[in-house]
């Protein structure tokens, strides 16, 4: 048998069917109760936009029962939900405030929205001062401190770095841009990339903790630019404005279609160096079965976020940065590497474990990316109908 | 050995979606008891502190926020001292104004505030006074920020 030819067992069309329609419904029982909010709303763009998510949020799901693949649905509604994010934020912004720039009054008011890529900065800063060095709300308004702390840690027991392909709103992006090109133009990256992620965390989580702001916020954050940003009123702000511009520009959109790998996810971003850690508590994992595996290198060449190498690859575990995407899953020709949970075995029942982590991510993504798609599909109908978004 | 260790591993898989279930439908009751537990509150860097002292006057009142000397192990030498007037409306074209921040019955500064361009000039009057930080339009009314030198440092 040749490395590349498969060696996974399909079941039969017929009986997948009813056990997709079986799997699904747990699904389409929370979407329905997360997206509708327990009440139909009249007939109108809100009716519609709800009906749209709902449909597509189910479709996805019944689909990755369905076929058994997981990363294609996954990243396609990933980038789904990062456009719908922005298109909802920024058109709020612009009705409250009739701007993407947030001005000093607003800042002082509390009224900056609270985004998990802040936490690490915070944690010392809270644990030694028990101040936040964040100009946001603490318990009211969009977005509070408290609200994003909690959604964060119940995800982050519940999926580890799995946060970043199933929840980030962010993640969407550079996923969506890796994904445009069919090849990439630059294949050789050197692994030693790897620590920046950790270099740049430590680096703002020190300075943030000295200088008690947050600095990645201030200087660092590319997605300044499909969010909002401060208003340029000095040579300060006119820097940091070009520094994050440049920075989406060349880590979320150029390289990830040059390399087809998700650049700020893998090789930039601070919150997901951070989050890796957490993959160590975290009950779910991706596993290569050794008596399978060829290291035909497949699954190292495709990783999005570079998790995947010859070693790790021949101890058969992921590195501790993997997000649990589902691509090496998907994309391995013998069906070798698999969704794992920590403490069983991995050759046995890894569809299982596949199911079983895909229900918490997947209820994490409808329940904030629900939202997002439904609020940016009733924009873009108001705007159809009205010629007006706001 | 390893049955066990496999049925802890499917019951804590199992576990995860109830989890998810609890963070979503008690978001906001576990909001508070994080607040609540913790006690933490947003930097006064940012904030400008808690206001200690109002002052009315006919038409406009002013806040006093606390002196802000926070660092991250121990005080820092110099920290600011935040006035807000309010309401915007009625504020004067110019605001001519002793304020005493530290309650010890002393003015500590003299502030000249012309509240169309924003611009503000701070008179120190005690040595503690080191300058004007700042001033800001806020969402109703304007604030003006002060360097001042910790007593305690």
């Amino acid at each position: 048998m040749s490395v590349l030819e498969p060696e996974v067992n399909i079941t039969p069309q017929k009986s997948r069917i009813p056990r997709a329609v079986f799997l699904t419904l747990p699904v389409l029982l929370l979407s329905g109760l997360m997206i509708f909010q327990g009440s139909i709303p009249k007939m109108g763009p809100d009716l519609i936009a709800k009906s749209i998510t709902f449909l597509i949020f189910n479709v996805v799901f019944f689909l990755m029962m369905y076929t058994g693949k997981t990363y294609k649905y996954r990243a396609t509604l990933f980038t789904i939900i990062a456009v719908c994010f922005s298109i909802g934020f920024i058109s709020n912004l612009i009705a409250i405030r009739g701007s993407m720039a947030i001005d000093e009054a607003h800042m002082l008011a509390g009224e900056t929205p609270f985004c998990h890529l802040v936490i690490p900065v915070i944690l010392i800063p809270a644990a030694l001062t028990r101040t936040i060095i964040f100009p946001g709300s603490l318990l009211t308004g969009f977005a509070s401190i408290a609200g994003m702390m909690v959604l964060w840690l119940g995800a982050t027991l519940a999926l580890g770095r799995g946060w970043c392909s199933w929840v980030c709103f962010f993640g969407g992006f550079d996923e969506g841009f890796s994904r445009l090109r069919k090849k990439a133009l630059i294949k050789k990256i050197d692994p030693r990339w790897n620590y920046l992620p950790w270099a740049v965390l430590i680096v703002i989580v020190l300075l943030s903790a000295l200088l008690l702001t947050p600095v990645y916020c201030e200087w660092l954050c590319p997605f300044k630019t499909v969010t909002e940003f401060t208003k340029i009123t000095s040579f300060k702000t006119l820097v940091q404005t070009v520094i994050f511009i440049s920075l989406f520009l060349g880590l979320v959109v150029v390289l990830p279609l040059l390399t087809r790998r998700r650049i700020q996810c893998g090789l930039f971003c601070p919150f997901a160096a951070f989050q890796s850690i957490f993959n160590k508590i975290n009950i779910f994992d991706i596993r290569v079965d050794q008596e399978k595996c060829k290291y035909c290198r497949k699954c190292v060449n495709e990783c999005p976020t570079f998790s995947l190498n010859e070693e790790c690859v021949k101890e058969g575990r992921a590195l501790m940065s993997c997000t649990k995407c589902g691509k090496c899953v998907d994309d391995c020709p013998r069906g070798a590497v698999t969704y794992h949970i920590k403490g069983t075995p991995v050759k046995l029942q890894s569809d299982t474990a596949r199911v079983l982590f895909l229900y918490p991510a997947y209820i994490f993504m409808t329940a904030i990316g629900g939202s997002m798609v439904v609020d940016a599909l009733a924009k873009l109908i108001k705007l159809a109908t009205t010629g007006s978004m706001i | 050995m390893s049955k066990l260790r496999a049925i802890i591993g499917y019951t804590l898989a199992a576990l995860a979606v109830p989890l998810v279930l609890a963070v979503f439908m008690g978001q906001s009751f576990w909001m508070k008891e994080l607040v609540a537990a913790t006690g933490v509150k947003v930097s006064p860097w940012l904030t400008g502190g808690d206001v200690i002292r109002t002052i009315s006057h006919d038409e406009y009142q002013i806040s006093i926020h606390e002196q802000v000397f926070q660092g991250l192990l121990s005080e820092k030498k110099e920290g600011l001292v935040q006035v807000d007037w309010k309401p915007a409306k009625n504020l004067p074209d110019r605001i001519d104004e002793d304020i005493d921040y530290d309650g010890d019955g002393k003015n500590d500064f003299h502030i000249a505030l012309d509240t169309k361009s924003n611009q503000a000039y701070v008179q120190s009057l005690q040595t503690g006074v080191i300058g004007l930080e700042k001033s800001y339009v806020l969402k109703d009314g304007q604030a003006v920020r002060v360097r001042i030198k910790n007593p305690r440092k």
